[in-house]
């Protein structure tokens, strides 16, 4: 990576505050271009806010966003709003709020549609999509139809439909049974070698580990580290410290009972 | 209250489709003004919501329950205009999926409730709320008044609509071709059942939900009352952003017409139960129906329709044709239950007013009545 | 006041069983409009312009044999487009004769005219004119309702949206449509959930006031929801790109075959304004 290069994402200083509680607090952070980051965190330590920061959503009271060099504000995005929106993609912890469309088929074509892409393209690109979800059977489902996992699926493919450059993943694996959450694990490990930014808040530390290059762990809205997954999740203090891990009191088959550390991989 | 395919003729239904087309552009053009790109999602989940309200089964007073419309909490939350497009997606859904009106009426429906409904659950809200605080108990009063209004203004609307069709629309033979009541019956009919029953459940719902509301979530009630005296402001975006304030009160003025034409008619028309062929033989009489049936049938018609309107009238209440026995008996059924549907009314009230002053405020709209 | 426990439950129960019936409701009317039949073959725009004017003939015309051979067609039309007539029974004739069959009942007996019979015991007059307008009433009710229900029956939704769309509905409008529908099935949903969770915590008597309460706060609770539900559907949609106006993608073939059905619905609209116009 040249050194020339500015970072995909830099904060300074953020603070953004929803209703007088601050859920980021003088937050900085640097995405280099090609990283893939997973934030760590528990529920509230402020990475769904970061998330819809990082996409152009919501703007922090306090500090500087800036994107590939430049701020990132209401008034830029105004200005050349649809080069950002081409660029970066935002998959929501609640497929539900993303699927708004009648059909999957008009699910997908939405962005592209906003984007003002003509006809043809749009069709190819959305086929495209469907197959490489292995979606294609849904294409003319309603979503209120799909399952969880099936939602999930669409709801990325919407997005990926766009090729975003930076890819922002909000627990793509919360409320997902086993074989789904394999099959989303599976497209994320493979999306490595598409030269793509990834951006995945989660509290499920068995995935850091194949999603990410970088961990970043969360607590009261501040990085409390920062490190290859190796390293974080090696760091036991640190992750009870944060609530990301805690112990549980297990009985053994010898009968015998002791504390161990608990990774978790459910949303309780 | 919704009315179904083949009981309005279709002059009826288009002129209520024109009635309710320019409402349905100055809403969509007031929304976007004061919601912008907001607007999609916000009148999408609302109407979604307004639908699922029409399914509650509301438990009111003595006993039984009664389906609401949810007009009254949507115009609370959303204001008049957003109810309007919310309330009209959901007609539309449940004419076409449930079979809940007709599609040939939706127009109708869609004036009756949605706009009608809207404006005068607007208008009373704002005049009883005006400035009181966004957790005061009188916003609650308010808004389950407002409610009340709203669903017997609109059933008003449509039992005027209904009874003119008998009015207009005849065979040969002289039988009605649609709705088959005179206003003399579908008057009084109507609004018994909405006096005491629907309208007590948008009165539940309304009331109630605003109570609920200022617990659990003051900021959504003061989106629509830009006038309130409030502790946030930050929610307030939207409503503030007051762009076409005259026209505001120029639509108010016409709401306010249109909500009174249909009353006046009832006014000048003596007590309920007393509405006989003579009124309508009577020149000013005569001039209301005019008035009312510019939103109800063409004026071509019109005029056909009042010089039959004396031949055909008879009135099924007691004391005015003593030759029909068996009318007589209906009408003193229809009035009797009238009487009473007032009665139970009137009493609910002052039973639920006198609860609602000893134990505090608060409570009072979900007090024993 | 009836007895508390048993108006509770039944009061909760009837909310949950209306949800859960809509939404059945719902799920099979998209299972038949994928069944191979005359109605879903049709091009969708054809289809919806030609039921709707049928229904408009059905409102407009002033004869009741006229009405009664418009009925006649949609039976066929309904046999030829797979739906069963039991559930057109179920769903459709008895339902509205059950609502407009009252209503109409007592024009028999008010309605001046030429008196024809004579009720029994209370000694009524019933009059021609009464049966006559009691007739108009429930067959165009019937007729209307029967071709609306064919239209939806046969008809995936996301195609009448289309359809709407390509007659020049503005396009806001058909997305607030199909938005509303989709967030529909969410709501009612989270409706019958929440009633359900409800009755299941319930043991003890609720009085009625505790049951108004009750509707009251579902309501509002249902309220919050949708109002945060539209703002995370609104930043899905900004983050897509979305900036005030929606675009559509639309794509109809019709065939010969279709016009020439839409030619047959016009026969059969200018024969019942002919026959009874």
């Amino acid at each position: 990576m040249s050194v020339a290069e500015p970072a995909v994402f830099e904060l300074r200083d953020v603070t953004y505050r929803y209703h007088q509680v601050k859920a980021l607090d003088c937050l900085c952070l640097a995405i280099e271009p090609g990283n893939r980051v997973a934030l760590l965190g528990a529920n509230g330590s402020g990475k769904s806010t970061l998330l819809r920061i990082l996409d152009g959503l919501c703007f922090p009271q306090e500090g500087s966003v800036r994107f590939c060099g430049q701020p990132l504000s209401e008034e830029t995005l105004a200005r050349d709003g649809f080069g950002f929106r081409r660029r970066v993609g935002l998959v929501f912890q609640n497929p539900d709020v993303q699927l708004f469309s009648p059909t999957v088929f008009d699910e997908l074509a939405f962005g592209p549609l906003q984007l003002r892409w003509p006809a043809t393209e749009i069709r190819r690109r959305v086929s495209e999509t469907l197959d490489l979800m292995e979606i294609a059977h849904l294409r003319d489902r309603s979503p209120h139809h799909l399952s969880m996992g099936e939602k999930k699926r669409v709801a990325l493919a919407s997005i990926l439909v766009l090729d975003p450059e930076i890819l922002l993943l909000d627990e793509p694996t919360a409320a997902l049974d086993p074989k789904s959450e394999s099959h989303m694990i599976d497209f994320l490990v493979r999306a490595k070698g598409g030269a793509k930014t990834i951006v995945t808040a989660t509290h499920d530390l068995d995935i850091a580990e194949d999603i990410a290059d970088t961990c970043c762990v969360f607590q009261e809205g501040r990085v409390a580290a920062v490190g290859p997954p190796s390293q974080i999740l090696s760091n036991i203090p640190l992750l009870e410290q944060t609530s990301l891990l805690h112990s549980h009191l297990h009985m053994h088959k010898s009968g015998a009972v002791h504390a161990h550390p608990h990774l978790h991989r459910h949303e309780h | 209250m919704h009315i179904p395919d083949g009981y309005l003729s279709p002059s009826t239904c288009a002129v209520l489709y024109g009635g309710a087309l320019p409402f349905w552009c100055i809403a969509l053009r007031r929304v976007k003004s004061l919601f912008h790109t907001r607007l999609i999602p916000l009148i999408s989940v609302f109407a979604a919501f307004a639908f699922v309200i029409m399914m509650f089964n509301v438990p009111i007073p003595g006993g039984t329950t009664a389906h609401a419309v949810g007009v009254g909490i949507a115009t609370v939350v959303l204001g008049p205009w957003a109810s309007m497009l919310s309330i009209s997606a959901a007609l539309f859904l449940q004419a076409l999926f449930f079979g809940d009106g007709g599609l040939t009426t939706l127009g109708a429906n869609c004036f009756n409730m949605a706009v009608i409904g809207s404006l005068a659950a607007y208008l009373v809200y704002h005049l009883l709320a005006r400035r009181a605080a966004i957790t005061a108990s009188r916003r609650v009063v308010a808004a389950a008044i407002a409610g009340y209004v709203a669903i017997n203004a609109s059933a008003l609307c449509a039992a005027i609509e209904l009874g003119l069709q008998p009015l207009l629309f005849k065979n040969a033979a002289g039988a009605p071709l649609y709705a088959p009541y005179p206003l003399s019956i579908s008057v009084p009919a109507m609004m018994i059942g909405h006096l005491t029953f629907a309208g007590l459940a948008e009165l539940v719902i309304t009331g109630g939900v605003v109570a609920y509301l200022q617990r659990a979530n003051p900021i959504l009630l003061a989106r629509a009352a830009p006038d309130a005296r409030l502790a946030e402001s930050e929610v307030l975006e939207a409503a503030r952003r007051d762009t076409a304030r005259t026209i505001r009160s120029l639509w108010t003025a016409i709401a306010l017409l249109l909500v009174l034409t249909p009353l006046g008619i009832l006014a000048a028309g003596a007590a309920w139960g007393e509405w006989s062929a003579k009124d309508f033989s009577n020149p000013a009489a005569r001039a209301q129906i005019m008035a009312v049936s510019e939103h109800a049938a063409p004026p071509a018609q019109t005029p056909r329709g009042l010089a039959r309107l004396s031949r055909v009238w008879t009135a099924p209440f007691p004391n005015y044709s003593p030759s029909f026995v068996r009318r007589r008996a209906f009408g003193y059924m229809l009035s009797a239950m009238f009487g009473v549907g007032v009665i139970i009314l009137i009493s609910l009230f002052t039973s639920w007013l006198t609860a609602r002053i000893r134990p505090g405020p608060g409570e009072a709209e979900t007090e024993e009545a | 006041m009836p007895a508390g426990s048993r108006q509770t439950r039944s009061f909760i129960e009837r909310t949950a069983a209306a949800l859960v019936d809509a939404l059945e409701h719902a799920f099979y009317a998209e299972e038949l409009a994928r069944a191979p039949g005359f109605l879903q073959q049709l091009d969708p725009r054809i289809k919806l312009l030609g039921i709707l004017a049928l229904m408009i003939t059905v409102v407009a015309v002033r004869s009741l044999k006229v009405i009664a051979g418009l009925f006649l067609v949609a039976l066929i039309i309904a046999a030829l487009s797979q739906v069963p007539l039991r559930s057109l029974l179920k769903r459709v004739w008895i339902a509205v004769l059950l609502f407009t069959g009252v209503i109409a009942l007592p024009a028999l007996f008010v309605t001046p005219g030429r008196v024809v019979g004579r009720l029994p015991a209370l000694g009524w007059t019933i009059t021609a004119q009464g049966l006559t307008s009691a007739g108009f009433l429930v067959a165009r009710a019937e007729t209307a309702a029967t071709l609306c229900v064919l239209l939806i029956l046969t008809t995936p939704w996301a195609q009448v949206l289309k359809a709407l769309r390509v007659l020049k509905t503005p396009v806001v409008l058909v997305t607030i449509l199909g938005m509303t529908y989709r967030y529909l099935f969410l709501l009612l949903e989270t409706a019958r959930d929440m009633f359900e969770s409800r009755r299941s915590r319930l043991v003890g008597k609720l009085n009625s006031s505790e049951r108004r309460r009750v509707a009251a706060s579902s309501a509002g609770v249902l309220m919050s929801k949708s109002f945060d539900l539209s703002s995370e559907v609104y930043s899905a949609m900004l983050s897509r790109g979305f900036h005030g106006e929606v675009y559509a993608l639309d794509e109809f073939e019709s065939r010969p075959f279709d016009w020439i059905m839409l030619g047959a619905c016009a026969l059969v609209i200018a024969a019942a304004f002919w026959l009874g116009g």
